[in-house]
């Protein structure tokens, strides 16, 4: 069942019980009071009643009477005084009934007390009023006189009916109307959740823009500002991951081209040496460029494994690490490298600490010191400094073209491709420094002119 | 008389690949690594009777060097490791004759060669081998200047070879090459085609049988 279809049912049942309940209340409360005005009145009646009848009795000698006086007197004297409403007993016995009705024997010992007793009583469809008390007839002596009154209550019975129907009646149309009303407004209240709802169906079908209109700021509201939030989040996210699929597309994309270039050379010589009669030196070539084709592809697979790992954060581990530090390991590693080439590495750092991969700060600088080697000219300097905040590279060689510059960083990209590949590049090299710089909140500024010299920066944003 | 390849490919493992093998099989070639200074030699030298063309190339790409060749009117056939069918596209309708897409095998790279030269009339019309001589123009072989008559097939099949000397063709291969693709006959036809030109035309040592792949002509 719908949710708004259970809260307005279950308010509904509540709301029939509550007035149900209250309103049969209130019925029975009028009912009780109408008929207990009826009783007391009816009280004060026959109380004065009895108080004159039995002065009358008192007052006359009763019993120098005849039979026949006697009765017509007491005939005479409750008629006078109440109407036809009236019983008179005395020692028990009926010798005045003006009513309609008959007492029942045994009936009268009830009305013994001195003070009014009423019982309600219900013949066929009439409601009967009886009530009684004994005469003070004390001049009398042994005599004992009893009035009892019988009226015909049906009135209030037919009244409370009436009442309650038309209670009914009203009852059931308020209740009609109020549950209308109460599940009119559940729908109100309610109805942002559908169009959370909708919401919700349309982003897992891909439409990542939508979001809900917000109007309240009762619980509903806040749910769509939560949801609204979480979309937001996950719209990042799924882009953050696009982003790097694309990267990670282009990637495969360029590396399946680098890949064809060695293949061409490795399968077309080896077809060569199967196939064609050559001489014995151009096997030799055909065979060397076949192990250098090969060896190349394994440096581009190894720089392409280097690349994919840096993208899994879990094998990455950094710790506070002294620049100076870093920057003297460098220098030693570069040392013979630089000296076979016929360069001299200068090196200075200012004392300061940076939260880092070593293997991966120290692989960034040496593939920068690599390309400046390329790039210089035998008995160059390369300069390595580690200022606050940057650290840097910088050749005098032969610079890089400024509308080159952009495109350097991207994988497979080399400014001098035939010159790059004889000097055993594969242009990955800034792609990996990229991405290095990357994950330590840094980023590479490259400044270069064609043949003074490029210096590359890497300079960190914020303090990890 | 050799024709005359012009080479541009800016991977030299590759210019030396194509060059070897244009040279064994008897072409002259002319390798260049530079979009620029396929210009500047277009400018004394336009004796090309062919040029492939790398399309990525430093200084001037293969779509750009396509205007020069049609002036020097040498016929064009691409060589590239773009394999997307937009590349091809364009490499054709520019008014190449081919397209080869990286990596390729030799004697894919030879026949596309030949049949290009063989197409635009660039074919020289001669072949020498030892003392037997092949025109082309007339289908006539002959030994020591004697006439020697031979089968339509067999001499497909020694044109074949002789046009691409020390290049070892497979049984399969000749089959597909001389007989057509459709042909259902079996590999020994070809030992006895061969048999036959090696009798006819005294070439005993010079078609060789290479085990385990098949036979080739060498000078």
């Amino acid at each position: 069942m719908k949710l708004w279809k259970k809260i307005s049912l279950l308010t509904a049942v509540v709301l029939f019980l509550a007035m149900g309940i209250f309103g049969g209340g209130m019925l029975y409360e009028t009912w009780k009071y109408n008929l207990n005005q009826t009783v007391s009145s009816y009280q004060q009646q026959i109380k004065v009643n009895a108080y004159v009848i039995a002065q009358e009795i008192n007052n006359n000698p009763l019993s120098r009477f005849s039979e026949v006086t006697r009765k017509s007197f007491l005939n005479y004297t409750v008629q006078k005084y109440g109407g036809t409403d009236y019983i008179l007993l005395k020692n028990g016995k009926e010798v005045v009934n003006l009513t309609g009705y008959m007492l029942v024997s045994g009936e009268e010992k009830r009305f013994s007390g001195s003070d009014p007793e009423y019982v309600l009583q219900k013949t066929e469809n009439r409601h009967l009023l009886v009530m009684g008390q004994v005469l003070k007839t004390e001049k009398k002596g042994n005599l004992k006189f009893q009035l009892i009154l019988v009226k015909d209550i049906s009135g209030i019975y037919e009244e409370m009916a009436k009442q309650m129907w038309l209670f009914i009646l009203v009852y059931l149309v308020v209740i009609f109307f109020a549950v209308d009303i109460v599940f009119w407004l559940v729908r109100m209240v309610l109805k942002p959740l559908t169009e959370l709802e909708n919401t919700a169906g349309a982003i897992s079908r891909g439409d990542w823009q939508r979001r809900c209109r917000v109007r309240r700021n009762d619980e509903i509201g806040k749910v769509s500002v939560a949801f609204n939030r979480m979309a937001d989040k996950m719209e990042e996210q799924m882009e953050e991951l696009e982003t790097v699929s694309e990267h990670r597309r282009q990637l495969l994309g360029s590396l399946t081209h680098e890949l064809k270039t060695p293949m061409t050379s490795i399968i077309g010589y080896s077809d060569t040496l199967l196939h064609v009669k050559i001489s014995e030196e151009q096997q030799k070539k055909a065979l060397e460029h076949i192990n250098s084709e090969c060896r190349r592809l394994e440096r581009l697979s190894g720089k392409m494994m280097t690349l994919i790992g840096l993208y899994d954060e879990d094998r990455i581990h950094k710790e506070p690490y002294p620049v100076e530090k870093l920057i003297q390991e460098v220098a030693d590693l570069e040392r013979y490298h630089m000296q076979d080439s016929g360069m001299e590495l200068q090196i200075y750092s200012e004392s300061w600490e940076y939260r880092m991969d070593v293997d991966l700060m120290e692989s960034l600088l040496v593939n920068l010191l690599d390309n400046a080697i390329k790039a210089s000219e035998e008995g160059s300097v390369i300069e390595l400094h580690g200022e606050k905040g940057c650290i840097w590279v910088q050749d005098h060689g032969k610079g890089i073209p400024k509308e080159e510059i952009p495109k350097i960083t991207e994988a497979f990209y080399m400014v001098d491709k035939s010159r790059s590949r004889k000097a055993g590049g594969i242009g990955m090299g800034l792609a990996l420094c990229q991405k290095i710089a990357e994950i330590h909140g840094a980023r590479l500024l490259i400044e270069s002119t064609v043949g003074v010299g490029t210096r590359i920066c890497v300079i960190f944003q914020e303090e990890n | 008389m050799k024709n005359r390849i012009l080479v541009v490919e800016d991977d030299t493992a590759i210019s030396e690949l194509i060059c070897m093998n244009l040279t064994v099989a008897g072409y002259d070639t002319e390798a260049l690594f530079d979009g620029k200074e396929v210009e500047a030699l277009l400018k004394t030298d336009r004796e090309f009777d062919l040029a492939l063309l790398d399309v990525m190339l430093p200084g001037k790409d293969g779509f750009e060097l396509m205007e020069l060749m049609k002036e020097a009117k040498i016929p064009v056939i691409y060589l590239t490791a773009k394999s997307d069918v937009g590349s091809k596209i364009k490499g054709l309708r520019s008014g190449a004759e081919d397209y080869i897409v990286k990596p390729f095998e030799v004697l894919e790279l030879l026949v596309r060669v030949e049949k290009v030269l063989e197409r635009t009339g660039r074919q020289i019309s001669r072949i020498t081998v030892g003392t037997v001589e092949i025109n082309l123009n007339e289908h006539q072989v002959t030994r020591d200047g004697q006439e020697v008559s031979l089968k339509p097939l067999e001499y497909d099949l020694l044109v074949l070879l002789a046009k691409n000397k020390n290049m070892a063709f497979t049984r399969e291969q000749l089959l597909n090459q001389v007989w057509g693709s459709d042909y259902l006959g079996e590999t020994r036809t070809v030992d006895v085609h061969i048999g036959q030109l090696r009798k006819k035309l005294e070439l005993f040592d010079v078609i060789k049988t290479i085990p385990k792949i098949g036979y080739r002509l060498e000078d």
